[in-house]
């Protein structure tokens, strides 16, 4: 049976930005919307390797930084190219401060060449 | 919603199976084109997308599937034509002529034919070849350029990259990945991109290369390449500079620009700019032809004959797919965002956004040229006109974002200006 683990906390959030959490490998992205939800999904674009947790945030949805794919943080569906393939997305439980995330059991779909020039 | 140029059961001819051509068949269809639509190539592969080819797929990171622009599980539904070049366009009736003899009618064409990489001169006279073919450089512009430069071995070679823009700069960051035992880079000027993103920025690309061992040749512009003489030993071939610098070089990568691929509209009525040789078009694509668009490296839409946009980008090939797909199908007006780019070199992944070709000052407002992790502003007449981050993706997208021009529709609101 899969475990939560402590990914951060609430405070460590800032509304409408993510926190890349690279304890994990691959890393994942928490983030807290201006709605005041906390989702994570993985951190790394499917396209390229760019670090969505630097992306924009906006109706529950994450902008890739580099490109303009959009991802759901609901559904980690993707809207538009140039990403083809959804993020994961993790399960998310709040205990008190703390942000517990059970990891996706699928496999993720990481993006070419990745860690590359 | 406008009145369509192409009516939805029309055929749709693209000519030139690139980023701009596959996106412009896309939109069309999101738009709910049911008409044929044909795409015509010239290379013998699906269309892929190029940026990887000075980067993944040059360090064999990446492999042509996974730069395909397709999505083999959600194919789009079009009829590929692939490794037949295009010779002319008719008007009446509209159609495209390719060279192995067909006329390919059409109700609406769009030409995405792209852009050919500029080459070096060869300074060799007859002679000195001694039967051999004129030295040539490498360029990086299509899959077979990445595939023969993929395949030479630069392990212990003596690399001169020609050119300073990025796609000079990430090739000789490739070099290095691959173990080349010396890159020297031709920038054309001392730190390089310093004319066109200013000093700060140039800067600090200089001193990432510099800190992995790439040297830079002194400013002068490279006028040619030739073989050494055999006697010589060392490298085969030399670089010559205008200082009258000579740089040997095992392999010579030439990213010097590109030409649009136009030459076979030369005899047709699509008028063609007279400097540059690109497409003439307005701000939705259309060129002087009824029913013919053209969007991408081949096109100079009229914000880029103004000077208000510059040409060559992903993005605006990207974006221009979408404005033309949205003007043939009649659908509600697409607007152009703010100019980006983006380049990775090493571990700097370069950023900017807005009119920086405009600007008339730029500034750093955090960061250092050392440091990785610059960020500048560019302002004109004391406006902020644009922004450049290295590592700095948060504040780049922050940007992006203020600026960012939501679509006319019914239910949004218009266009905001844009302080530019």
């Amino acid at each position: 049976m899969q475990v939560a683990f402590r990914a951060c906390s609430v405070q460590d959030l800032t509304a409408g930005e993510g926190l890349r959490i690279d304890s994990v490998s691959p890393p994942i992205a928490v983030f807290l919307t201006e709605e005041g939800s906390v989702h994570a999904v993985d951190d790394t674009c499917t396209h390229q390797d760019a670090s969505l947790a630097a992306g924009w945030v906006e109706d529950c949805r994450v902008e890739c930084p580099l490109h303009e794919s959009t991802f759901s943080l609901l559904s980690g569906a993707v809207d538009q190219p140039p990403a083809k393939r959804p993020v994961r997305v993790h399960h998310v439980t709040l205990h008190g401060d703390d942000v517990l995330v059970e990891l996706s059991q699928e496999a993720p779909n990481l993006p070419p060449g990745m860690g590359t020039v | 919603m406008t009145v369509p140029t192409l009516a939805p059961e029309g055929h749709l001819l693209i000519v030139g199976a690139g980023l701009a051509g596959y996106h412009t068949a896309r939109g069309v269809r999101a738009h709910g084109h049911t008409g044929p639509i044909t795409i015509i190539g010239e290379e013998h592969r699906a269309a892929y997308d190029r940026p990887a080819l000075s980067k993944a797929y040059l360090t064999g990171a990446a492999a042509e599937e996974d730069l395909l622009l397709d999505d083999p599980e959600d194919p789009l539904d079009v009829t590929w034509v692939s490794g037949v070049g295009v010779v002319g366009l008719r008007a009446e009736p509209l159609g495209v002529h390719t060279d192995d003899g067909a006329f390919h009618t059409a109700d609406a064409v769009v030409i995405t034919t792209g852009a050919s990489a500029l080459s070096l001169p060869s300074l060799d006279s007859s002679e000195d070849r001694g039967g051999c073919a004129p030295a040539r450089p490498y360029v990086l512009r299509n899959m077979e350029d990445a595939l023969a430069l993929r395949d030479t071995p630069l392990h212990g070679a003596d690399v001169v990259v020609v050119g300073g823009g990025f796609l000079a700069l990430e090739s000789a960051a490739t070099c290095v990945a691959r173990g080349a035992g010396s890159v020297t880079v031709a920038a054309g000027e001392e730190d390089p991109g310093a004319r066109r993103l200013g000093s700060p920025v140039a800067r600090a690309i200089r001193s990432a290369h510099e800190a992995r061992g790439i040297r830079f040749a002194p400013g002068a512009r490279a006028q040619g390449l030739r073989r050494r003489p055999p006697s010589d030993g060392g490298p085969h071939y030399e670089v010559l500079l205008g200082d009258g610098g000579v740089l040997p070089a095992d392999i010579v990568i030439c990213a010097i620009g590109a030409e649009p691929r136009t030459e076979w509209l030369l005899d047709s009525f699509v008028r063609l700019c007279t400097q540059s040789g690109a497409v003439l078009c307005d701000d939705t694509g259309a060129t002087s032809v009824p029913g013919v668009y053209a969007a991408g490296d081949c096109a100079q839409w009229a914000s880029h004959s103004s000077g208000l946009r510059p040409v060559g980008h992903w993005q605006e090939a990207f974006e221009e797919a979408a404005v033309v797909a949205a003007a043939l199908t009649g659908s509600d007006p697409v607007p152009l965002q703010e100019p980006y780019f983006w380049s990775d070199q090493f571990d700097l992944r370069i950023q900017g956004v807005g009119r920086i070709h405009l600007a008339d000052d730029v500034t750093v407002v955090d960061g250092t040229s050392d440091g990785g992790d610059l960020l500048v502003h560019y302002s004109r007449d004391g406006v902020n006109v644009g922004i450049l981050g290295i590592n700095r993706l948060r504040d780049v997208t922050r940007w992006r974002r203020g600026s960012r021009i939501r679509p006319a529709s019914a239910e949004a609101p218009g266009p905001t200006p844009v302080s530019a």
